[in-house]
């Protein structure tokens, strides 16, 4: 018995082994059914109709990088847009990094989407792995200049955006009305005020206005934004101890102390727990959490939206996350890419089929002002009440406020976001900046 | 032993009983879990639904839209097979080499790649990468396979194993006239045919479970393995959970069903036992 | 006579020359280049020689993060790794017992969690500690807690729940090298020992424990290793939080290269060959205390 399970085994083994040894000698790569097109040491590709595309999230980016490949494809039907999934955006950091280390860019795709938030330390890093926009026909001045701030180095285009970060704040209409507040009693108001209205939700009916992801904390960075402020001074230092970073975190401190706002643990907490566990009452976010508020089937008709409040009592605007799609050094060609690229996310003649679908498939909303002029974005979303949410974000979107942007981006957010843990625990607001401060500087090598 | 003194024996034994039953609940729990969350929707598990839901083939068929699932299975299969071939082939010779051939000269030399054990992965990885990037191998079999062909603890294992390998039998086999290289096939594989079995379990697993080494290096979605594929599920703004942990099952699945097969062989292989 | 002696040297060689080469390849050159890289800093496109050398070292132990994250990996280490092991050669001790009925069955059991993978594992244990998850609906139920606690929002639960998680997740694995090397020794032994009146208690330290050393020594410098390297619970888990206090060694080193978009592989290489050192030394400790003959 011992004996034929092993035998059975090893022969098994062994005709693995003879399948992959054809696969690999044969063409040098895996044993994909294009082996002819597809050469190992090169992922982009040398066909003239086809392009090769880094991107992630499967319910968000690649529905619209498909909407744009079947929108190109009404000008050019022979054109394929090969699309490689990763399974979070720091993978495709890590692919130029890893590639930068060998000197060699071939083995990145034609075309990558890359976090709006980094692309200038990686322009500047690795200034051999990109192809500038520079060349491509597509009118700037047709999308909103805060979001054209990240892909713009030296006033040279590097990038087409995708994606609206734009922040919107979701409430649950049902229970606002509950406790005797309509959607204008929380629009255009202070945080004190949204304090005071939070405590009484939360003592009428349990749930939280608001939550967060408490590890990667977003708050800070959109609170500070609707303030037209930032993490960062004009020269690049950092700044997490001027008086308006310390007037929000003691606004986020009350807020979780009185049980205004939950925080979670970490990304998936916010949005399984928190979200889609119905704890809340509020949420606040850039746009793309909209696909996370509608899971929850039973609570349908029952959201609006709208701006988010400030310190001053102003409606407040900003920006979270998104995406922009750069073309590579890799590209061989790179006319192809910049004319599907123009004509679709660009704002060209295929630009309203791309965000169309774009929307209706994944939910990307477009930072591109004209596309969103089109029907499908006028029209009342159910989830929503009826609200025409889609244009209200892109009008919206042409409202934020461009703030001093920092390649430690994601390093202050999230040692502020220890730093408020901290302070919930118990620890003094002042000497918690001052060594976020200390800390970022550190590793910023100042 | 008389029929009251093994009722006693079993009585003596009831703490024991009671103590591995609890333990083995807290082993399998987590795993009935996981099956009963794979028939379930992403609200129902998000908010810690114990019992089964309707919701299985759903996932299934969500999970075969999402992903290339049969496409991945094969290529885990296709590189943690072609791994354990190769790394059991190699580590096996070498440990055959330390022990029946042994002298001074080989001691040094098993030391100093003992030391290989305690180099950190992540501090090979960039020289590694770049490596694979300059000899063209990134998203073939031999990027994921070669920098863990040969392991240190493969080689002491077949090594500490051949230490109950008859050294008679090789006397007898030289006297008439078997080559060396006759001697490792024809004696020494079927003799440790156990160590093999323990050998290769340990090394499909770890192969079949490795994440971090093969995202770098398989670029490419058609070449991408089940870890890779659960991690790409489980990110993203919106996260399906029953679809999540359908994948989690199929990713768990095969590494069981070896083990289960080759249980006996690798307590055995452990052991370094010579049949 | 000494060219057949001489020649099956020359196979013994031959024997080792595929592994050897491959370990000096796969192993050893790049560590030497990590090291070269520990020296350097910038971009990874553009490194170049730092000023003075040791910047990266120097700025290693002034790094509070990375200060911590040694902190924590010990804490898992001191915890974690006794726990396991004898609870693993507990449970092999209770297994080897003849008289015991579905030894297979219970052996099986207790094994199977080492064949769930790495991602799944992390992915299972999160969601039964999540703030609205099975663990906390139960304990509710059970009325042991009033409200839902927060598992992984709080530092000291946070690490206790990935020091559970490894112990799941390991125990079985180191059970069964016990359980192998106590099927080797002598049931004999054990009746001999019984007649002389020693109790289990006694003839656990007195015979099991000098006979395993060698295993024992082993899954010691296996766990030293697998935990001073720690690096999916970290990630997976916890990533790391709340405020970093559950960060490991590996997961900063992989922060540092990868992951936050501030590739720095000069100042990550250093780290990592500080863990090297690190797993060398303890490992050579752990192998001197077994050598002591007694």
């Amino acid at each position: 018995m011992k004996k034929k399970l092993l035998s059975l085994m090893l022969a098994g083994a062994l005709a693995v082994t003879a399948f992959a040894g054809c696969g690999s000698s044969s063409s040098g790569s895996d044993s994909s059914s294009d082996s002819s097109s597809s050469d190992t040491a090169s992922e982009s590709t040398d066909d003239e109709n086809t392009l090769t595309v880094y991107a992630w999230d499967a319910n968000f980016n690649i529905p619209a990088l498909k909407a744009a490949e079947a929108a190109y494809q009404e000008k050019n039907p022979d054109f394929v847009l090969n699309i490689e999934e990763q399974s979070q955006s720091s993978d495709v950091e890590d692919a130029v990094t890893l590639a930068g280390s060998s000197g060699d860019y071939s083995t990145l795709p034609d075309i990558v989407l890359f976090q709006d938030h980094y692309i200038q330390k990686y322009v500047a890093d690795y200034p051999d792995a990109w192809n500038t926009m520079a060349d491509a026909d597509i009118d700037w001045s047709d999308f909103g200049a805060e979001k054209l701030s990240y892909s713009t180095v030296d006033g040279v285009h590097y990038g087409v955006p995708v994606d609206n970060g734009t922040v919107i704040f979701a409430y649950r209409v049902d229970i606002l009305e509950e406790c005797g507040y309509t959607m204008d009693d929380v629009t255009g108001i202070t945080w004190d005020r949204f304090i005071e209205i939070g405590k009484d939700v939360y003592e009428k009916t349990g749930k939280y206005l608001l939550s967060m992801d408490g590890d990667g904390n977003d708050l800070p960075y959109m609170m500070l934004q609707a303030e037209g402020a930032s993490q960062f001074n004009e020269d690049g230092t950092p700044n997490l101890t001027s008086d308006t970073v310390k007037d929000i975190v003691d606004v986020i401190t009350r807020m979780s102390q009185e049980n205004v706002l939950y925080l979670a643990n970490d990304w998936s907490d916010y949005t399984d727990q928190t979200i889609m566990g119905d704890m809340v009452a509020g949420v606040m976010n850039g746009n793309w959490i909209i696909p996370t508020i509608e899971q929850v089937e039973a609570n349908s008709g029952k959201w609006e939206i709208t701006t988010m409040p400030t310190l001053s009592g102003e409606e407040g605007y900003a920006s979270n996350g998104g995406s922009s799609l750069y073309i590579t050094s890799n590209c061989s060609n790179v006319e192809l890419a910049q004319d599907f690229l123009a004509y679709t996310f660009g704002g060209g003649e295929g630009a309203i089929a791309t965000y169309d679908s774009a929307l209706t498939d994944g939910g990307v909303i477009t930072c591109c002002l004209s596309a969103g002029e089109s029907e499908v974005y006028q029209q009342g979303v159910a989830y929503f009440n009826d609200q025409a949410i889609y244009s209200k974000i892109v009008e919206m979107g042409g409202n934020v406020k461009t703030v001093t942007q920092s390649d430690y981006h994601y390093s202050a957010r999230s040692l502020v976001a220890a730093a408020i843990i901290n302070i919930n625990q118990g620890a003094e607001l002042d000497s918690e900046l001052a060594s976020a401060q200390e800390q970022l500087e550190f590793e910023m090598g100042l | 032993m008389t029929k009251k003194n093994k009722s006693a024996t079993q009585r003596r034994l009831i703490p024991t009983y009671i103590f591995l039953i609890i333990v083995s609940f807290i082993s399998v729990f987590p795993l009935y879990w996981m099956i009963s969350a794979a028939t379930n929707n992403t609200v129902d598990v998000a908010t810690g639904k114990l019992t089964f839901g309707s919701y299985a083939a759903q996932n299934f068929a969500n999970l075969l839209a999402r992903t290339d699932l049969w496409g991945t299975l094969w290529n885990s299969f296709k590189y943690a097979g072609v791994q354990t071939i190769v790394a059991l082939f190699v580590c096996s010779l070498a440990g055959f080499g330390f022990e029946l051939y042994h002298d001074k000269g080989k001691d040094i030399v098993f030391n100093i790649l003992l030391l290989a054990m305690m180099v950190p992965a992540v501090a090979t990885m960039i020289p590694l990468f770049k490596m694979m990037s300059k000899f063209g191998l990134l998203n073939t079999v031999w990027a994921f396979i070669l920098p863990t062909i040969s392991t240190p603890f493969l080689i002491m294992m077949f090594r500490q194993n051949s230490r109950n390998f008859p050294v008679d039998i090789l006397e007898a086999a030289r006297i008439d006239g078997v080559s060396e290289f006759g001697i490792f096939f024809r004696m020494y594989m079927p003799v440790m045919k156990s160590t093999y079995a323990a050998a290769a379990v340990i090394t499909f697993m770890n192969a079949w479970n490795a994440y971090m080494w093969p995202k770098v290096v398989m670029t490419d979605n058609r070449a991408q393995t089940m870890p890779m594929l659960i991690a790409n599920l489980a990110a993203g703004y919106t996260v399906d959970y029953g679809v999540l942990m359908m994948g989690v099952l199929f990713c768990s699945i095969p590494t069981m069903i070896i083990f289960f097969v080759l249980q006996k062989q690798f307590a055995e292989g452990i052991t370094g036992s010579v049949k | 006579m000494k060219t057949i002696k001489r020649k099956q040297q020359l196979a013994g060689w031959g024997f080792l020359l595929p592994a050897s080469i491959l370990i000096a390849i796969m192993s050893f050159y790049p560590i030497i280049q990590a090291i070269f890289m520990s020296l350097k800093t910038g971009s990874s496109a553009n490194l170049q020689w730092a000023n003075p050398l040791t910047y990266n070292y120097t700025r290693m132990f002034k790094d509070a993060l990375f200060l911590r994250s040694v902190g924590n990996t010990f804490l898992y280490l001191i915890i974690q790794v006794p726990i396991m092991l004898i609870l693993a050669i507990l449970l092999a001790q209770l297994l080897n017992n003849k008289d015991l009925k579905f030894r297979g069955l219970f052996r099986t059991m207790v094994f199977l969690p080492c064949a769930t993978a790495l991602v799944s594992y992390s992915l299972i244990f999160k969601s039964l500690f999540a703030t609205q998850g099975l663990v906390n609906t139960i304990l509710v139920n059970l009325g042991i807690f009033e409200t839902n606690y927060n598992f992984l929002g709080n530092t000291n639960s946070a690490r206790a729940i990935i020091i559970i998680a490894l112990i799941w997740r390991w125990t079985g694995y180191n059970m069964v090298f016990y359980l192998a090397g106590l099927q080797n020794i002598e049931y004999s032994v054990y009746e001999a020992a019984k007649i002389d009146g020693a109790n289990s208690w006694k003839t656990f330290w007195k015979i099991t424990v000098p006979l395993l050393k060698p295993t024992i020594i082993m899954t010691v410098i296996m766990s030293i290793n697998g935990t001073l390297q720690l690096f999916d619970e970290s990630v997976n888990l916890t990533s790391g939080g709340p405020a970093n206090s559950t960060i490991t060694m590996s997961h900063y080193i992989y922060n540092n290269s990868f992951g936050q978009g501030v590739a720095n592989f000069g100042y990550a290489s250093a780290m990592s060959f500080f863990v090297f050192i690190l797993v060398a030394i303890l490992s050579r400790i752990s192998m001197k205390v077994g050598d002591k003959r007694d």
